[in-house]
C-alpha cells in the first residue's frame, strides 16, 4: 500500500477520522449525561416518552431473558457443582458459581441481549428519522431532538441492561442456593457467608462500574452511529453492522478491564 | 416491533404507561437496594464484633474475608493482615459477639494448610467453662502444614497397622487373653462365682465351702466351751480364795511347817553331838590301827626269819639232792 504516493497521508487521515469518530461518541455521551442529570429533561412531555421507551424496551424481554438466563445458569451451576464434587472441592463450587455467573456472565449476556433487542433497533430508527429529516423538523419546532428522541432511548437502553442483570443475578443466586442445598432454609447462613466472601468491596465496586459501563456502551454506541456519519473507511459493511462491531469491541474492552481489576 | 413504519412518531398507546414504567423503576431500585443490603449483611456489616489478633510466622494463603471456623462452623472472618514490628504476621479477626462465647481463655488457634494449598484457620476450645476470651486478645497461632507431615504420618500409620495386625491375629497374645477373660467371666457367671475363678476348679471351691461350714460349727462349740470355762473360773475362785478355800489352809500349814522346822533344828543339834562322839570313837580306832601296823611288821619279820630258817635247813638237809647244779 505504501507504494502508492500519498498512502501515508491517507493513513494519517484515517487515524484522525478514527479518533474523531470516538471523540464524537464521547462528546455525545457527555451531552446526554448532562441532559440526564438536568431536571428539565424530566418535564411532563419528555417523561411520557421516557416511560414509553423504558416500558416498551424492558418489559417484553424481561421474562424471556430471565427464563433463558435461568436455564443457562441452571446448566452451568449443575456442571460446576457436580464437577467440583467429583474432585472433592464442593466447598469452592458455590464461590465459583457466583463468580462466573453473577459477576461475569450475566452482565455480559444482558448487555448483548439489550444491544440486539433495543440498542440496534433504536439506532436504526434514529438513522431513518434523521434521513427523513424528522430530527431537523423537530429542531425547527424549537425542540431539542437530543433531549426528546435520543435521551429517552439511551436511558431506556441503560435501564434495560441494569434491570435484566439485576433480575437475572438475583434469580441465579436463588437457583444456585436451591441446586446446592435444596428446598430448605438450613444452608442459608453458610450460603450468605459464601456470597459475602465473593462480594468484597473491590469486587462489588468493579462489578457495579462494569455493569454501568456496559449499559452505557450498549445504549449509546448504536445511537451515536446513527446520529453522526461516523467514518466508515474502506469497508463495505453496512453502518449498522459496523456499529455492532464497534459495540462488541467496547464490550470486550470493558470486560477485559474488569477481569484485570478483579483478578490481578 | 422493529418493523413498524418509522414515519409514525406516535405508536399505539399503552394503558397506564407511566405507572408501569414507574413500577419497573421501583422494582430495579428494590432489587439494587436489596442486593446491597444482602451483601452488606453477608459481609457482617451489621454485626457487633470483637477483635481477635492471631500472630503467625507466616501468613501465606490467608486472605482478607476468609473464615475462622470452630467445629466446622464459621465464627469469625479475617479483617486485615499486617506485618508487626518484629516481623511476625498479625491476622486481625472479627468475631461476632454472639459467636464469641465459643472462644475461651484456653482456646487454641491453628493455621492449617491443606493438600491443595488452601488455608484454614480453626479454633479449638477444650474447656468451655473457662473465662471468655476478652476483646482485642492476642494469641499465637499454631501452624500445621498437612503436606509436610504426610510421609511421617504414613510411616507411623504403617507401623500402627502392623502392630494392630499382630495384635488381632488369631494366635496373638491379646486374642488368647481375651479368650481367658471370656472363660473367667463364664466362670464368674457360674455356681461358685468369683471363688471358682480364684481357685480354678469347682472341687476346691466345694472344699473351701465345706471348711468354712466346719469352721462355723467349731466356732459354735468354742463358744460353748468358753461359757463353761467361765463357770469353772468362778468356781476355782471360790475354791481358792473363798473362806474355806485353799489359801487360808495353806497359810495354817505354813505356820505348822515353821514349828516343824524348829524341831528339826533341835534334832540336828543332837545329831551334831552324836557326830562329835562318833569322831572321838574314830580317833581311837585310828590309834588301834597304828598298833596293828607295828604288829604286822613284827609278824612279817618273824615270818621272814622262819623262811630263812627253812631255807637253811633245806640246804643243809641231805634229802634234797637235786637242788645242786651239776656241771658236765
Amino acid at each position: 500500500m505504501l507504494s502508492r504516493p500519498g498512502a501515508l497521508t491517507d493513513m494519517g487521515r484515517a487515524v484522525l477520522r478514527w479518533f474523531g469518530g470516538w471523540w464524537r461518541i464521547i462528546h455525545l455521551g457527555a451531552l446526554l449525561l448532562v441532559l440526564a442529570l438536568s431536571p428539565s429533561s424530566y418535564a411532563r412531555a419528555n417523561r411520557a416518552a421516557m416511560a414509553r421507551h423504558i416500558y416498551l424496551g424492558t418489559a417484553p424481554i424481561l421474562l424471556w431473558f430471565t427464563l433463558l438466563s435461568s436455564l443457562l445458569g441452571l446448566i452451568l451451576i449443575r456442571i460446576v457443582v457436580v464437577t467440583a464434587a467429583s474432585y472433592g472441592l464442593s466447598q469452592y463450587a458455590l464461590q465459583m458459581v457466583v463468580r462466573v455467573l453473577v459477576l461475569e456472565l450475566i452482565p455480559l449476556t444482558a448487555a448483548i441481549f439489550v444491544a440486539l433487542r433495543i440498542g440496534l433497533p433504536d439506532g436504526r430508527e434514529l438513522a431513518r428519522m434523521r434521513s427523513r429529516g424528522e430530527l431537523d423538523a423537530l429542531r425547527q419546532q424549537g425542540l431539542d431532538p437530543l433531549r426528546h428522541e435520543v435521551l429517552p432511548r439511551v436511558i431506556a437502553g441503560a435501564f434495560a441492561v441494569m434491570m435484566l442483570a439485576a433480575v437475572a443475578g438475583v434469580v441465579t443466586l436463588v437457583l444456585a442456593y436451591l441446586t446446592v442445598h435444596g428446598f430448605t432454609l438450613g444452608g442459608l447462613e453458610r450460603y450468605t457467608r459464601t456470597v459475602g466472601q465473593v462480594f468484597t468491596p473491590a469486587v462489588t465496586l468493579i462489578f457495579t462500574i462494569k455493569t454501568f459501563l456496559l449499559a452505557l456502551a450498549v445504549s449509546l454506541l448504536p445511537v451515536a452511529s446513527a446520529l453522526y456519519d461516523l467514518p466508515r473507511g474502506r469497508t463495505r459493511t453496512s453502518a449498522e453492522l459496523q456499529a455492532l462491531v464497534r459495540l462488541f469491541l467496547v464490550m470486550l474492552l470493558i470486560e477485559a478491564a474488569s477481569l484485570v481489576g478483579n483478578y490481578y | 416491533m422493529n418493523q413498524q413504519p418509522p414515519a409514525s412518531p406516535e405508536p399505539s398507546p399503552v394503558a397506564h404507561l407511566e405507572f408501569k414504567a414507574a413500577l419497573l423503576l421501583v422494582l430495579l431500585v428494590l432489587l439494587l437496594v436489596g442486593s446491597v443490603l444482602y451483601v452488606m449483611y453477608a459481609r457482617g456489616v451489621f454485626e457487633a464484633t470483637q477483635r481477635l489478633v492471631l500472630v503467625a510466622d507466616d501468613s501465606e494463603g490467608v486472605t482478607v474475608g476468609m473464615d475462622m471456623t470452630f467445629s466446622g462452623f464459621p465464627i469469625g472472618r479475617v479483617r486485615r493482615i499486617e506485618l508487626a514490628e518484629d516481623g511476625a504476621a498479625r491476622i486481625l479477626i472479627d468475631v461476632p459477639k454472639k459467636d464469641a462465647r465459643w472462644l475461651r481463655e484456653s482456646s487454641v488457634f491453628t493455621l492449617v494448610r491443606g493438600l491443595v494449598g488452601n488455608v484454614a484457620i480453626r479454633a479449638y476450645s477444650g474447656v468451655l467453662s473457662d473465662p471468655p476470651l476478652p476483646d482485642g486478645a492476642v494469641r499465637r497461632v499454631l501452624v500445621g502444614d498437612a503436606t509436610a507431615e504426610i510421609p511421617q504420618l504414613v510411616a507411623a500409620t504403617r507401623d500402627l497397622v502392623r502392630n494392630l495386625t499382630a495384635l488381632s491375629n488369631a494366635d496373638s497374645a491379646l486374642t488368647a487373653t481375651l479368650g481367658n477373660v471370656q472363660a473367667a467371666t463364664e466362670r464368674l457367671k457360674g455356681r461358685h462365682g468369683a471363688l471358682g475363678v480364684l481357685l480354678g476348679n469347682d472341687d476346691d471351691a466345694k472344699k473351701l465351702i465345706a471348711a468354712l461350714d466346719r469352721t462355723n460349727a467349731l466356732l459354735a462349740r468354742v463358744d460353748g466351751l468358753a461359757a463353761r470355762v467361765d463357770g469353772l473360773v468362778a468356781k476355782a475362785d471360790v475354791q481358792v480364795f473363798g473362806p474355806e478355800g485353799v489359801m487360808p489352809e495353806t497359810r495354817a500349814a505354813i505356820v505348822q511347817l515353821n514349828g516343824t522346822l524348829a524341831d528339826a533344828r533341835n534334832t540336828l543339834k543332837q545329831a551334831d553331838k552324836l557326830l562329835a562322839e562318833a569322831q572321838a570313837v574314830a580317833t581311837n580306832a585310828k590309834v588301834a590301827s597304828a598298833d596293828l601296823g607295828t604288829l604286822r611288821a613284827e609278824v612279817e619279820s618273824s615270818l621272814r626269819k622262819v623262811e630263812h630258817l627253812v631255807n637253811e635247813i633245806n640246804r643243809k638237809w641231805p634229802f634234797a639232792r637235786d637242788t645242786e647244779l651239776k656241771l658236765r
